[in-house]
Parts: C-alpha cells; structure tokens; sequence
C-alpha cells in the first residue's frame, strides 16, 4: 500500500532559520506527532520510533533513518526511513525530500514530497484511510514545525524566551486524528458540492 | 406381505432411508455442549502463539528471541533453526510441494509463520510473540500471476529453484508449478479451425475463503514415558492426518491418535496440514505437555485454504443453430507461495475437466498452468471437489455467451446441446463416465416452477422501460465421491473409504467410519443407512468417526464423499451382517435360507407367515450356542469399498435478479434449486445442505473476495472487509428434486453439498450478466457489488437519470 504526497507549508522564519532547523534530524523529528529519534548512530544514520493509538491499539513503529542528502545550496533535506511496530505485524518505509523556499516578506516555504508504503496488519486495516491520516499527520508536523522555527526565531532575536512549551511528546492521538480526518472530509464533501 | 398398515408403521419406527429423521447430533450443537478442540483442556497445558510475517516477500536478517523469552509466561520461542535437529522445519504438502513450517531465512507471503511462542496461558503468548525482534530485507513481491513466470520475476521459491518438477511434471520457470493439459487439443482446433461460429470469454474465480464458523486449531499432547502422540484437531482427514504426522514425526503410526471431536465447518479449509500443527507437536515433544494453538480469525483468513484465484479463458466453437462442437478452457492457476493444493497425483488441476459439464460435446481441449506467486497457500476449499466449481463456472458461463451471440434463448441452447438420457452412462470427451442422468425433465420442470416464458416477458417489458431485470438458468452437472483408488488418491494413499459395523446382542449397534462430520449431521444419515439394511431402529444406532484408534481407515470428508464412498461402504457392511443374519434365521426357524423372505426388521418363512424371526432376535440368538456348526458369534463386519466410479449428481437452477441502474444494487427476487442426487437418504439434511450452499453461493457471487494491493497485503482478512451473508442479505431458497439413481452405487446415492455451491455461483453470474445482455454485455466478473454493478451501468451510459 503506497501512498505518495507532496504539500507546502508556510514557515513564520526566514528561509535561512527554516533551513538551519531542518538540518536537526532530531528536532525535525520531534515535530512529527509521536515520533522521536532513539539513537543517533553517526551524521547520517539515526534510530527512531513513532507510536500512533487509535482507539484501544497502539502501533509502535522503531526503525532505522538514514540521511541521504543535505544540501545547503538548494536547502534540501532528503531521508529513508524503514522499520516495522513492535509486534511485528506491519511494516512501514517512508523516503521523503524536504526543501525549504524563501517565500515573500521574509517567510518561507516548507516543500515536502514523500512516498510513503505500510505493510502488514497497518495496511489491511488502515489502507484505506492512509491518504488521510497522512495528511493530517503531515499537517500536525508542519504546525509543530512552524512552532519551533517561531521559537528559534525569537531566541535568536534575543528576545526573552518565549514560555511556550516545546512540542508534547505523545502519541499520535488516534481519536483526535480521527475527528480531523472527519473534518477535513466533511468540509472535502460540502466544499465539492458547493463548487 | 402382511398386514401393510403395520408394516408401515414398523418401518417408520425405524427411521430409515428417505425419513427426514431430526439430526442427531443437534441436541448438543443448540445447547452448547459440543466439544470442539479449543474446548479442550488438559492438565499442565500450555498456549502456542505465531510470530507471522509483515511482509509478503523479504529476507529474514535476523531473529531476536531474548526480548520474548523474558516476557512472564513465556517457555520457548521455536524458529525454523529449533526445527531442523528434528527435520521439521520443512513439511511435505498434500500437493506434492514441500512448505516451510517456519520461514527459514525468507518469508514468501504475507502472515507467513516466522517463530512460535510457547506459554503459560494465551495471553502471555501473545505478549510474547509481540516482543520477538525480526529483521526483515523487503523483496518485490508477486502479487499478479500473469507476471509470475516473466523472464525478469523475482524467484519466489530459491529452495526449489533448480527442480526441474515438483511432483507434477516439468517446470519451465522458477515460478511455475506444473502445466496439465486433458482432451485432444489437434483436433479441438481443427474444429475450431472449421467452426461456424465460435466465442471466447476471460473469465476469473477470484480468490475467496469459505471461512468457517470455527477456524482452525489443535491440542498436541506427548506422553514422554508411553511415547504416544495424541492430537486432538479441526480436521477433516483424520486418518491422513495420522499418516503424514507419522511420516514427518517418524512416531509409529500406532502410537499417534488424532482425534477429530466436533468440528465447526470445514468446506475444505480444513484438509491441508498447516504449520501450527507441526509446530504444536513438535512443542509437546520438546516439552512434554500438551500443547494448544488456535488461529484468530484473521489467521484464518489470511493464511489457512483459500479457493479459487483462476485465471480462466473459455472458448466454445459451435454450429449456427447452437450445436455445441469444440470446446476450448485454459485457466492460470496462482497457488500462492507453496503449492498445497490437495491433488491426485495423476490429477495436479484436480477434476478441472469435468468442464464439458451436461452436455454432449464431441471434442473438448483444456490446459492449466499452475504458478506460485508471494500469497498464501492452501486449499482447494470452499464446498468444491478439486477445480470443478471454476469448470462448471466456465461452461455454464460460455454457453450463454454463446446463446447471446447467436441470439438464441439461454434455456433452448441447454436442451439442444444436454446429453440425453439414452446416452447414459455417457462419456465425456475428457474421459469421464457419467453415471446417470436426465437433465431434460428437471430443466423442464424448473422453467415451469417459474413460469420462464412469463419471467422473459417481464424482462422484455421492463428493457423497453429501461429498467434492468436479468434470469439466470444453470444446469450443471457434478462430479463427486473421490473416488475410485486407480485414479485418486492423496500422497498416493487411496481414496478409498470404510465402515465397521458391531451389533450388540440386545439389537442396537454401533458403526464407526473413516469419514468426518464437519457439520453434515452423519450421525443421523449413517444410521438411517444402517436401520433400513438391518431393520434395527436408527435411534439405536451410535455413530462415531474421527477418533483413529477407534474408527476404520478412510480418507475423510471432501467434495461430497462421505455419501458415495463412506454411505456405500456402510450399506455393503450392513449387507454382510445381513448374510449371515440370514443364515442365523433360517437355522432357527429350521429351513433354507431359500424359504425366508425379508420384511421391514423380519425374516419370515414364505407361505408360513406366523414363523417369524425378528432381526433382534437373531441379534441375540448370535451371541449364543444355537447357531449355525462352524459359524462364529457376533454379527460384526467391516467393508472397505473403493468405488468403481465418482458419481455425477445435477441440478437445475433458475435466479431472477433486479438491479437498480443508479445505485448497481443487486436484489435477488427469486432462487429456484432443483437438485437431482440420487437416492435421499435424509430430504431434511439435503435440503439443509442446498440452503447452506446455496448461500456460500450467493456469498461468491455478491462479496467475497480477498484482494491485495501490489506488494502482497491483504487488504481484507478480518469480518470488517470480508464478507459472510447473514440471514438479512440472504435471499430466500425455493428447492426442488428430481431422483435418478447412480447405477453403480449400492444405495443408488450420490453426494449433494457441493452441487448448491457450484451450481449456485454461475447462476448468480449467468442472471446478473443477463440484465445487461440486451445492451452488449457478454460477462462481468464477480463479485458483483453494487459498486461494480453500478461502473457497469455507467460505463453504459445508464446510470444517471436524464
């Protein structure tokens, strides 16, 4: 089961700040609702783990990330990752290509591609519903993500730190991911109907 | 005769042949008190849990147990590596193939069995098997068995890579299993070459699953000091079980018991030796305490026999008056990742070419090629002797489109081309031999149940208004009881049947056979056989299969067997208790066997009415010294019977379908079942068998299906995607009977289970096809969803209002 996206994110910072966040795997890592990097072996090869709840299951993916590219002329992020949950039940790979834009009056673009595959019990039961759970999953991502350049910006700035809270690191919660599914395929159904 | 009216009542005392006498074994099922094998517990026991692939096609790196054999609970982790010191990490398969009883080092289909762990109670199992660490390689994955044998195709099976056969002939490819072809195929084109007219067809059986109420499941218990295996377990060939556990094991047959207990639905999904078991037996050794392990349903679904998955194409050549003259089927055959088909040695596509179906064609061809691909193995299941649903699927659909293209009616193009009953027994261009037959009367007689003339107006009135109404007529022909040992067999063991006969001296009896209820009601039906052979009532009549130290050998219940093999063993083993009955009789009443005649449960001496010797006095009489000199007490036999041919029961069905064109709902209005078996045992369990089909039919044809998306997962393993009618979607069943008795048969019977299900589906297909037949549409594939109905309707434009 593979799903591909692409999408384009709105940064509050500099491209320069955008790209300079990005290249920390780990808190990039971070932005993504569950997930976080358990290991970093060198430069370019990391361990992580993402858990997602949905209703009374948790899956726990641990895998491997590798870094393929980093290019700071065209501010490019590329990643693989690979592993499967805990029960070894599923299987899940993801190869992603991040890039950042500058964009008008000093902001910036987040430029995401990704091609993402799930195996096993995942893709029989979640199949169906992985274009949307990728989307949202990508969206809380690219909030959390705005989130922490917002604050790299400010510290930077030398303004006092701001007291927000980084990211919560908890799982992917599933009936909250749910209800934005619902949402956003409510307003997808009226929006075409209105159209 | 005497007095008629108390004959009468004597003989309905005895429930016999042709009473629809209450199921037996009924009384348990309602209340719950069946002992199916998770109800088994033993002392000490302890709970198998599969570690089961991600993947449908990768590597193995590697396997950590450590994690899982600290979880509470938890005894052993077993892995392919713990299996080979007892050369079990591979199995034979009853298809000739051999199977890896746990992946070692790759695993070939999704929910392959990876590791097994062995624990305290279920739960720690499972938390067990959670907590073992694989590593995986992901390989490409064959999902398409039209790409399996493509010059670039990943090689699925490296094990068996450089065999140039695997049990049935060459191989041509890494990926290709066996190709078998029956008929004349220079001539069949010659016809074709030559004929008036000729139509083809791509026609497929797409995978389903008969998913049983009860999936599968077994408890394996090793006595260490005696050295005996006993295995209780869901299946349907106990004795066969035996023997391959014996020859895997290398335990003395004698020392493994296997016993069958209740078993809740087989449909085929439980003849194949599955891995659990192995691993099951294998733990109970290496323990020395009774091992359970019981599948989840979506290890049955995913993992345990499947059916079908044919790719078939079907071409009919014929004259322009819808002469059939030639025929033509190949079908693409994906046997999933090991080839486990249950198969004759000498008939790898089984009874595929019994594809002429009911009528008389002169020269016929088939082919099949058989592929692995990165799915599941198993079967064949699901109410079918071995490919003879794709094949009566194939002919029933073909000479329809044949009917359309030369636009003549779909039930005439049957009685032009139906073997006529003169011509019994009749042989097929493929070699078979059907027994007996009539298949113009029970058509006739269904089209008059229907009022076929008046269902065709409606639908002619209904075109002109646009509205889609479609009749769909099958009349098929089955083959079933495997059957004669010079042409079936399994792992080359016959597949012949048995039954041992005790009579008690007070008169009741018990009977023990090689078959194996599955939900048949055998314990009801073996007994009538019994009480009117013997004139002893069938109420005291026991019937006891499936325990191997108890019952004689057999190769179980399958494609409709248990009647035309094991029914027929039991009237002949009644027969010889009978001839020495005889003998007993007339010793007693003092005159020659020559001067008794036989009545209802009585000998008595002809012209002499009032010298009467009733069968339970001689029941007694032989347990004592006034018997014939010479002549041993008892009245006990045992028959084995090989039977001299399978039997061809037949049917002819009618369904009338409305579909909604906006919505591609399909409501079945009217189902109409005509089955001829034979002789009736029981109506009420063949009636109950035609409903139980018949759905499973309707099942096929509107829902189920297991797909995969293209690296080998399955996307629709748990009751959330597939599909089990209930009573609300299934529509209602109109059955009917006409009786023609195999010729061959002691009882004249022939089997009737399988007949709903294969007649059933393409005349599912054949109806829903027929709504669309005025407006081109020549075959649609199943299962007809309203999802797919409706892209057809839109794909003709008549889907929207305008």
């Amino acid at each position: 089961m593979k799903v591909q996206i692409e999408k384009v994110f709105a940064m509050p910072a500099s491209a320069e700040l955008s790209w300079q966040f990005l290249q920390d795997i780990a808190a990039v890592a971070a932005c993504m609702p569950g997930a976080k990097i358990t290991e970093r072996l060198d430069d370019t090869h990391y361990k992580g783990a993402v858990s997602v709840k949905v209703g009374p299951a948790t899956m726990s993916f641990r895998g491997d990330i590798e870094v393929r590219e980093l290019d700071a002329a065209t501010r490019t992020l590329r990643l693989i990752g690979k592993g499967s949950d805990t029960t070894g039940t599923s299987g899940a790979s993801i190869d992603l290509t991040a890039r950042v834009e500058a964009a008008e009056g000093g902001a910036s673009n987040l430029v995401g591609k990704s091609e993402a595959s799930v195996s096993g019990k995942a893709a029989a039961f979640g199949g169906r519903m992985m274009n949307s759970v990728a989307d949202q999953i990508l969206k809380q991502f690219a909030a959390n993500f705005a989130a922490r350049v917002e604050l790299l910006k400010a510290s930077q700035a030398g303004a006092a730190p701001v007291a927000s809270p980084p990211p919560a690191q908890h799982e992917l919660n599933g009936l909250a991911l749910f209800w934005s599914i619902l949402k956003d395929w409510l307003s997808g159904v009226f929006s075409k109907k209105h159209g | 005769m005497g007095n008629s009216a108390e004959t009468l009542e004597r003989e309905e005392k005895l429930q016999g042949i042709g009473t629809s006498r209450l199921r037996k074994e009924d009384a348990r099922f309602i209340r719950g008190q069946g002992t199916y094998v998770d109800d088994i517990k033993l002392p000490g026991m302890l709970f198998g849990a599969m570690v089961r692939s991600p993947y449908a096609h990768a590597n193995i790196k590697s396997i950590n147990k450590a994690k899982a054999l600290a979880v509470p609970g938890v005894v052993a982790v077993l892995v392919a590596d713990d299996l080979k010191p007892v050369n079990l990490a591979w199995m034979p398969t009853v298809g000739g193939d051999v199977q890896a009883v746990l992946a070692d080092k790759k695993v070939c289909f999704q929910m392959q069995e990876v590791a097994m762990v062995i624990a305290s109670d279920r739960y720690a199992a499972a938390d067990g098997a959670a907590a073992v660490e694989v590593e995986y390689e992901e390989l490409p994955a064959i999902v398409d068995p039209h790409k399996s044998m493509a010059a670039d195709a990943p090689i699925i099976r490296p094990d068996i890579a450089d065999k140039t056969e695997v049990g049935h002939g060459p191989r041509t490819h890494p990926n290709h299993i066996f190709t078998w072809e029956a008929g004349d195929k220079a001539a069949t084109d010659a016809v074709f070459a030559k004929a008036e007219v000729t139509v083809r067809e791509e026609i497929l059986n797409p995978r389903v699953h008969p998913c049983p109420l009860e999936t599968c499941g077994c408890v394996a218990s090793f006595n260490k000091p005696t050295g005996e295996l006993t295995v209780h377990v869901t299946s349907q060939i106990p004795h066969l079980f035996r023997t391959v556990l014996a020859m895997l094991s290398g335990i003395a047959e004698s020392k493994i018991r296997v016993i069958g207990g209740d078993v809740g639905g087989g449909f085929g999904n439980k003849v194949p030796i599955y891995p659990g078991y192995v691993v099951a037996v294998v733990a109970s050794i290496v323990t020395g305490v009774p091992i359970k392990w019981i599948e989840s349903r979506i290890e049955n679904i995913s993992t345990t026999g499947f059916a079908r998955d044919y790719h078939g194409i079907g071409e009919l050549a014929a004259t322009r008056d819808g002469r059939i003259t030639g025929l033509r089927f190949t079908a693409l055959a994906d046997h999933g990742a090991f080839n486990s088909h249950v198969s004759a040695t000498k008939l790898p596509a089984g009874l595929f070419s019994i594809c002429t179906g009911s009528y008389d064609i002169p020269t016929a061809y088939c082919r099949v090629d058989a592929v692995y691909t990165n799915k599941a193995p198993g079967g064949v299941a699901y109410r079918c002797s071995l490919r003879v649903t794709e094949a009566v699927y194939l002919i029933e659909r073909m000479i329809d489109v044949l009917a359309q293209k030369l636009n003549i009616d779909k039930a005439e193009i049957r009685r032009r081309n139906f073997v006529k009953k003169e011509q019994f027994p009749y042989t097929t261009a493929f070699g078979w031999t059907l027994d007996s037959g009539n298949y113009h009367p029970a058509l006739e007689k269904a089209l008059k149940a229907v009022d076929y003339e008046g269902l065709r107006r409606e639908q002619a009135e209904k075109r002109a208004k646009g509205e889609l109404m479609g009749i769909g007529v099958c009349t098929f022909t089955e083959i079933v009881g495997a059957g004669p040992t010079k042409v079936c067999d399994i792992l080359g063991i016959g597949l012949f049947d048995s039954c041992e006969i005790r009579v008690h001296p007070t008169g009741s009896v018990i009977a023990r056979l090689g078959t194996m209820s599955t939900g048949q009601g055998h314990a009801t039906t073996y007994a009538q056989i019994i009480a009117t052979e013997l004139g002893l009532p069938s109420e005291d009549i026991q019937i006891e299969e499936g325990d191997t130290d108890k019952a004689p050998y057999g190769a179980g219940t399958w494609g409709s067997r248990s009647t035309p093999v094991s029914g027929a063993a039991t009237a002949r083993c009644a027969r010889k208790i009978m001839e020495k009955a005889k003998k007993i009789a007339a010793h007693l009443l003092e005159v020659g066997e020559g001067d008794l005649e036989w009545e209802v449960d009585r000998f008595k001496v002809k012209g002499n009415p009032s010298q009467v010797k009733t069968m339970k006095e001689v029941c007694m009489a032989s347990h004592t010294s006034n018997i014939p000199a010479g002549m041993e007490q008892g009245l006990n036999a045992v028959d084995y019977y090989d039977p001299p041919n399978l039997t061809f029961p037949f049917g002819a069905y009618v369904c009338v379908v409305d579909i909604d064109r906006y919505t591609g709902e399909v409501k079945v209005r009217r189902f109409y079942a005509l089955d001829d078996c034979g002789t009736r045992i029981n109506p009420m369990i063949i009636e109950g068998q035609i409903h139980g089909g018949l759905t499973e039919a309707f099942a096929v044809a509107m829902g189920q299906q297991i797909p995969f998306d293209e690296s080998g997962n399955h996307l629709g393993n748990s009751l959330m995607d597939y599909f089990l009618p209930t009573s609300v979607e299934t529509p209602k069943w109109e059955t009917d009977f006409t009786v023609t008795p195999s010729p061959h048969h002691p009882l004249g019977a022939k089997g009737v289970a399988e007949s709903p299900h294969v007649g059933g589906i393409p005349c599912f297909s054949n109806a829903v096809v027929d709504a669309f037949a005025h407006l081109g549409v020549t075959h649609m594939d199943m299962p007809y969803t309203s999802f797919r109905v409706w892209q057809q309707c839109k794909a003709l434009g008549i889907s929207t209002r305008t």
